[in-house]
């Protein structure tokens, strides 16, 4: 892989405004291949805004989003496409309660036509086992605990085999005893080479897990660097005081 | 998805063009002149103890048919909708005791006078009224268009009387002999039947300011009709048909006759459910059709429009908005009289009465159909949507897949309130004259009178449809809910 082709996503200068607020202010982001990056900081400061960006969720504003070769800032490119390379973990889960665990896993290969039915299904129950939830094929979502839930929603993200995969804030809804079991599935995602944003406020995560950790406040990117720049020596007082704050919670 | 739609508009516009098309097809047949006539207005236009639709006019129209040789089809709409029906080129002529005046003169073409009849006051037997003067202060009720109507209200102001007015005959006379009216107007011949046949009136005036019965079309429409009609007429009146027409509703034998029949009836609850049970469940045969046929076309106009409503489409939303907006807003009886009378005048083209009312509903129930279905896709958490899409799932298959099941739970009561409300608004449609269950109990009170008695039985038939209907639909929902 050459130097260019070994970056799945390129940000250059992104500004997102709502009507006249100004959310995200001009970001640069460049993420590489089988990278995991965490991103941190204040509720408000445009992480979220900043993700769904990326698979155009938001509409940006300004600013040119490259993802695998595909620029999606081109109202020509094909989304739907794009789309199947990045999966997507919200914060709330968004699993389809009218369908089983197993449905929700398999709906998307399907109707896409990714994957024939039985070939489909073997794959979802394979990524079931994977996630530690083998036995709740058949259940509804609803009878699921958050922590159980939150796993079928990156199992059903995976069965797209995408390339990036988008964790915006996936232990933030969750007991505390249900956090660990998600962190895990993350972590053996990561250690299998997956490229990964993440926005947590797992700081025990990111110190382990992220290769870069970017700081945000204010819808700019105010500091980045590996978990020992940002964790140990943050230069930015700005990130000083978020870590202050967090860590001694 | 997007093809699902586009296949469920063809569906819809396939079912409304065949409708069209079957009505205009017929028209193209060898002609039959649609007549229109009045359903309560004895003796000129009534219905028979057997159910027929008979009297002075209907006898003599069908003799006049028989004579000059051509085929009629007669439409018993009442007066008001045969009146209308002429003027919109529904129907090709109206007979139904329509006196000819100046005003008529301007919309229709009257053929040779076949009645001459002068206008009485009737009030109650008790009554200490004996002439206009001792009506000042008081309330006279009137029937809707008629001869009767405008002479009263010719003398108003000068006797100083208030008025209501009705669409049926019944309705005027049962004002009066409840005693909410002090008097009614009508045509002498029509007031002196109805007293015989047991109205419990009288009348204390005599026939006055006379007008003329004749048959009408549209004003330069149909002259041969026109020409047809006189000729007949004129046959009859030589070889004494004329006469015995008359006799056999306003001679002296017939008058005892009546009577006696009607003493004879049965007039319990039961008895009328026996006598009357083929009509009223005709009429609730076409109340079904009506709530049916329109449920499944309001449906699917429904979803169509909601759909239109929350695709990121912004000529869609507006458009489907828009046509909400409208139909909702109309009152079902405004748009029912608007199709069927005010379409084909700006189209040319006639449309039967069932099918304008078929419109209707659809068109109405559709809108609020639709209201609801964007409401219920509304109603389904973003993030449903977003989690789809961010899958790759174009925006049909999340809505098909996702979407629409989550939101279908959220609109089911909605839809069994929506069907109820579609059953009991098809009673609106007997104003287009069309003979569903209202219709039906209308047309039997004209000729037994028998008003408190009719509506209990009417109205216990919709009570029990309109269970079933909802076991039905709750049944359909625990399905769907399972
Ligand atoms: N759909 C929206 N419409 C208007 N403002 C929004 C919308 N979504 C987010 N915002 C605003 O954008 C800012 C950034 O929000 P968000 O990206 O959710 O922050 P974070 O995820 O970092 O907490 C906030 O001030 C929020 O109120
Ligand atoms: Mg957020």
């Amino acid at each position: 892989m050459s130097a260019a082709e070994n970056n799945r996503v390129i940000v250059t200068d992104l500004v997102k405004n709502y009507g006249s607020n100004e959310v995200l202010k001009g970001l640069n982001l460049t993420v590489k291949n089988n990278e995991v990056v965490c991103m941190i900081g204040p509720s408000g400061s445009g992480k979220s805004t900043f993700l769904r960006c990326l698979n155009k969720l938001e509409d940006p504003t300004k600013g040119k989003i490259v993802i695998d070769g595909y620029d999606i800032s081109d109202s020509k490119t094909n989304m739907n496409k794009v789309r199947e390379g990045i999966g997507m973990v919200f914060q709330h889960f968004n699993l389809f309660p009218n369908l089983t665990v197993l449905e929700n896993v398999m709906l998307a290969p399907v109707e896409l036509k990714k994957a024939d039915k039985a070939v489909a299904e073997k794959e979802a129950r394979a990524l079931l086992v994977d996630v530690g939830l083998a036995e709740k094929a058949d259940a509804y979502p609803a009878s699921l605990s958050g922590g159980q839930e939150q796993r079928v929603a990156i199992a059903r993200a995976l069965a797209m085999h995408p390339d990036i995969m988008l964790f915006d804030e996936p232990t933030s809804a969750l007991d505390p005893e249900m956090v660990g079991d998600v962190l895990d599935v993350m972590k053996k995602l990561a250690k299998q080479g997956m490229t990964m944003i993440v926005v947590t406020h797992e700081m025990g995560f990111a110190k382990e897990v992220a290769d870069r950790v970017v700081f945000m406040a204010d819808g700019h990117i105010m500091e980045e660097g590996n978990p020992q720049q940002i964790f140990d020596h943050p230069e930015n007082p700005r990130t000083q005081e978020f870590l202050r704050k967090v860590l001694n919670a | 998805m997007r093809k699902k739609l586009i296949w469920f508009a063809l569906l819809c516009s396939t079912v409304f063009g065949a409708l069209l098309a079957t009505n205009s097809a017929s028209q193209a047949a060898e002609k039959t002149y649609t007549i229109g006539t009045d359903i309560t207005y004895a003796p000129f236009d009534f219905q028979g103890a057997n159910g027929q639709y008979t009297g002075i006019d209907i006898d003599l129209i069908k003799a006049i048919a028989k004579a000059e040789n051509i085929k009629i089809q007669l439409k018993p709409v009442g007066f008001n909708a045969a009146v209308q029906a002429v003027e919109a080129n529904q129907m090709d002529g109206v007979i139904a005791g329509m006196t000819i005046t100046n005003e008529r003169k301007q919309q229709f073409d009257f053929s040779d006078p076949y009645y001459y009849a002068g206008e009485v006051m009737a009030v109650t037997k008790d009554s200490k009224i004996k002439s206009f003067k001792d009506l000042r202060g008081k309330h006279v009720a009137l029937k809707v268009g008629t001869q009767g109507a405008a002479y009263a209200k010719s003398i108003q102001k000068k006797y100083g009387f208030t008025i209501t007015e009705f669409d049926q005959s019944n309705d005027m006379y049962n004002d009066v002999v409840t005693g909410n009216s002090a008097a009614a107007f009508e045509d002498y011949p029509v007031m002196a039947y109805g007293i015989q046949n047991g109205i419990d009136l009288k009348i204390v005036t005599k026939p006055a300011a006379g007008g003329n019965y004749a048959f009408a079309v549209k004003k330069g429409e149909n002259p041969e009709l026109l020409t047809k009609f006189n000729k007949g007429l004129k046959t009859l009146k030589k070889n004494g048909q004329y006469d015995k027409i008359i006799a056999k509703y306003l001679g002296k034998d017939s008058v005892a006759k009546a009577t006696a029949t009607a003493k004879k009836q049965d007039n319990s609850l039961w008895g009328l459910v026996k006598q009357n049970h083929s009509a009223l469940l005709s009429g609730l045969l076409q109340t079904l059709y009506l709530t049916v046929i329109s449920i499944i076309l309001a449906t699917i106009l429904g979803v169509i429009f909601g759909l239109m409503q929350v695709v990121p489409a912004k000529w869609a939303n507006w458009t489907s908005s828009t046509l909400i907006y409208i139909f909702r807003g109309m009152p079902l009886l405004v748009l029912a009289l608007f199709i069927y009378i005010g379409v084909p005048n700006l189209t040319g083209n006639k449309i039967s009465a069932f099918i304008a009312g078929i419109i209707t509903l659809t068109l109405n129930e559709g809108a609020y159909t639709a209201a609801f279905v964007s409401g219920g896709i509304r109603a389904v958490d973003r993030g449903q949507m977003e989690a789809a899409r961010s899958l790759g799932l174009p925006y049909g298959k999340a809505m098909w897949r996702v979407i629409l099941p989550q939101g279908v739970k959220i609109m089911i009561p909605s839809f069994i309130n929506q069907f109820i409300i579609t059953l009991k608004d098809t009673s609106i449609l007997s104003v287009i004259g069309i003979l569903e269950l209202t219709q039906t109990g209308k047309i039997i009170i004209a000729r037994n009178l028998q008003g408190f008695k009719v509506w209990t039985i009417v109205a216990i038939m919709y009570i029990v449809i309109i269970t079933l209907l909802t076991w039905l639909s709750k049944a359909v929902e625990r399905r769907i809910n399972k």
